[in-house]
């Protein structure tokens, strides 16, 4: 059996907006799958359908083989959930927050005690049990979060970007906190991310979601061989202008049609050309974009990425949408460049 | 029955919180003492205005300060919900099998016991300085119950208030907007004889007026039955009215 499947889930919020449109996907028992895709790609509002929390528009869903609408209330007890925003109680020990949750999971009390020491002991938090939560830091707080959907030992567990938000060393951290819960108690992990690496790492296999669809489905391998090849990425301008854009632009209809090339893809600045061999089409490439006169300022090879992969199906990287974080470096970068 | 043993956790929590707030536990033994010394000495020479067998504003105004207490302190409960909404704690709990129905029931009994503490600081302050409780014991049982239903309904009505607005500063300015005129269009201040014709008209359709009626009247008058069935059936309604509009939007919210 599936721990995860949809038919046709969609998700319409008033004003027409279709947040999640028609995905189809399995999700087998005791594999870590991964929603990656930028913000407002339909990411959460997936995770609240599938954990009750809101009722799809049409289509159906269900977890462990339970109608997430017919069953909700059955459902809810098969699962865990760490939402985004971190749901734990400021106002009391990590251990008063962990055994109203036991209460809520309907466990005696004599199992409630036995478990809490055991999954304070699993996430690290031993020694912090009857601290305030509000002396807590970041990571521990989101460690607390996730212990909290993990009291009940339920089967399936849903993240919804577990690490946004937390430093690199916290993040590697709680990668390990969810491997190893998967390896010790076999449960299905469904989390959601628009970090390529998150994704790449943690996961069995991803979906790539974007505008409420699924435009790519399968391991991080197999998304990444469905490009082909090397990834060449040719930078034929210094600013990110208006003038950059037309030699990005120039460049690939210098490029189009080369049976060499079996694609590219354009951003404001760089032009992303996917090749079978990479090596050898460095010189070909180079060659032909000075016959038409274009300079190249930086040239690389890679393995394609999931962000190639994602550049690829949506024709937009993911960072670029990565938000108001981005906006406000990049802010910071054009206030720089003028007092310069 | 988890709904009992649900709302019992969740009540219990509020309760724990509140009082590891130092602040709150100051606010809420000072409040009633600041209202009950302040305004009775601003308003002190009304004493002999309050008509044939005089009394002091104190005895006058003790009943009042307790509505008062209930009124504000039950009308700004929904805080607390928009505080777990914008923490994500709500959506958190409403992804376990917890009964739906606890989440806001909880936090509107542990409203109530705080506002009957307070209440019960307030007779014993009162009874030291010096108000004579016409009912005794049993009269003040009734004015908790009393309390009780007017806490009820108001705390009820701001949680669903919270759950319909949402912002903080949109449920901030319609609590004041409310609260502010429910207290002065009443006979909680001034004796409904000295109030001008109308506003005795309007105080006859404002709950808090009979909530003041019925606390005055077993204070200080007794047990004058045809006000106090009457004071029992608006604040039950009242109750019934809140309690429905705070589960429906939480249902509309959590559903």
């Amino acid at each position: 059996m599936n721990a995860i499947e949809t038919h046709q889930l969609t998700k319409v919020f008033p004003g027409d907006i279709r947040a999640v449109d028609g995905i189809d996907f399995e999700v087998k028992d005791g594999e870590i799958f991964a929603f990656l895709g930028p913000n407002g790609a339909g990411k959460t509002t997936t995770i609240k359908m599938l954990n009750t929390l809101i009722p799809p528009t049409s289509g159906t869903a269900t977890v462990v083989g339970l109608d997430v609408v017919k069953n909700a209330i059955e459902v809810r007890k098969q699962i865990g959930y760490a939402a985004q925003d971190v749901g734990v109680d400021e106002h009391a020990t990590g251990k008063e927050n962990l055994t109203l949750y036991g209460h809520f999971y309907r466990l005696d009390g004599k199992t409630i005690k036995e478990r809490v020491k055991e999954i304070f002991d699993l996430v690290g938090l031993t020694g912090s049990e009857n601290r305030m939560v509000s002396t807590y830091s970041g990571g521990m707080r989101k460690r607390l979060d996730l212990a909290m959907g993990l009291i009940h030992q339920p089967r399936v567990m849903f993240l919804d970007e577990p690490t946004t938000g937390l430093d690199p060393q916290t993040r590697a951290s709680i990668w390990e906190y969810i491997r190893k819960l998967v390896k010790t108690r076999g449960m299905t992990i469904f989390l959601t991310t628009h970090y390529m690496e998150e994704a790449d790492r943690l996961a069995d296999r991803i979906a790539i979601i974007d505008l409420g669809k699924i435009i790519a489905l399968g391991t991080a391998d197999e998304l990444k061989r469905s490009i082909g090849g090397d990834v060449v990425t040719v930078t034929p301008c210094e600013d990110n202008d208006e003038k950059c854009k037309e030699f990005v632009s120039r460049s690939e209809a210098a490029l189009a049609g080369k049976p060499f090339i079996t694609g590219t893809k354009a951003t404001d600045h760089e032009l992303a050309v996917y090749v079978n061999d990479g090596a050898s089409a460095i010189p070909s490439i180079m060659h032909l974009l000075s016959g038409q006169g274009i300079e190249v300022k930086t040239i690389s090879m890679s393995r394609p990425s999931l962000d190639d992969v994602f550049l690829k199906y949506t024709g937009k990287t993911i960072r670029a949408e990565e938000g108001s974080r981005t906006t406000f470096a990049q802010l910071v970068r054009m206030r720089d460049r003028r007092q310069r | 029955m988890s709904v009992i043993t649900d709302t019992w956790y969740i009540t219990m929590r509020d309760l724990r919180a509140r009082i590891r707030m130092p602040v709150f536990i100051f606010m809420t033994l000072f409040q009633p003492i600041l209202w009950l010394v302040l305004f009775t000495q601003i308003f002190k020479s009304l004493g002999g205005m309050l008509g044939p067998g005089g009394g002091s504003y104190l005895q006058f105004f003790a009943p009042g300060v307790l509505v008062m207490t209930v009124l504000f302190g039950s009308a700004f409960s929904g805080f607390g919900m928009l505080w777990d909404i914008d923490t994500g704690v709500l959506s958190k709990m409403l992804a376990t099998p917890v009964t739906r129905i606890s989440v806001i029931a909880g936090r509107i009994v542990a409203t109530v016991v705080v506002l009957l503490i307070q209440a019960l600081i307030i007779i014993i302050l009162a009874l030291i300085m010096g108000v004579h409780f016409e009912t005794g014991v049993p009269g003040v049982l009734f004015t908790f119950f009393l309390l009780a239903l007017l806490g009820l309904g108001f705390a009820a009505f701001s949680n669903g208030l919270a759950l319909l607005l949402k912002r903080q500063e949109t449920v901030m300015a319609v609590t004041n907007l409310l609260t502010m005129p429910l207290m002065f269009l009443s006979s909680l201040m001034m004796p409904a004889a000295l109030l001008p014709g109308w506003l005795n008209k309007v105080r006859l359709v404002n709950p808090i007026d009979y909530a003041v009626v019925g606390a005055r009247d077993l204070i200080s008058n007794g047990y004058i039955w045809h006000d106090l069935w009457l004071c029992f059936v608006v604040l039950a309604a009242l109750a019934v009215a809140g309690v429905a509009f705070g589960t429906l939007m939480f249902r509309a919210r959590a559903e």
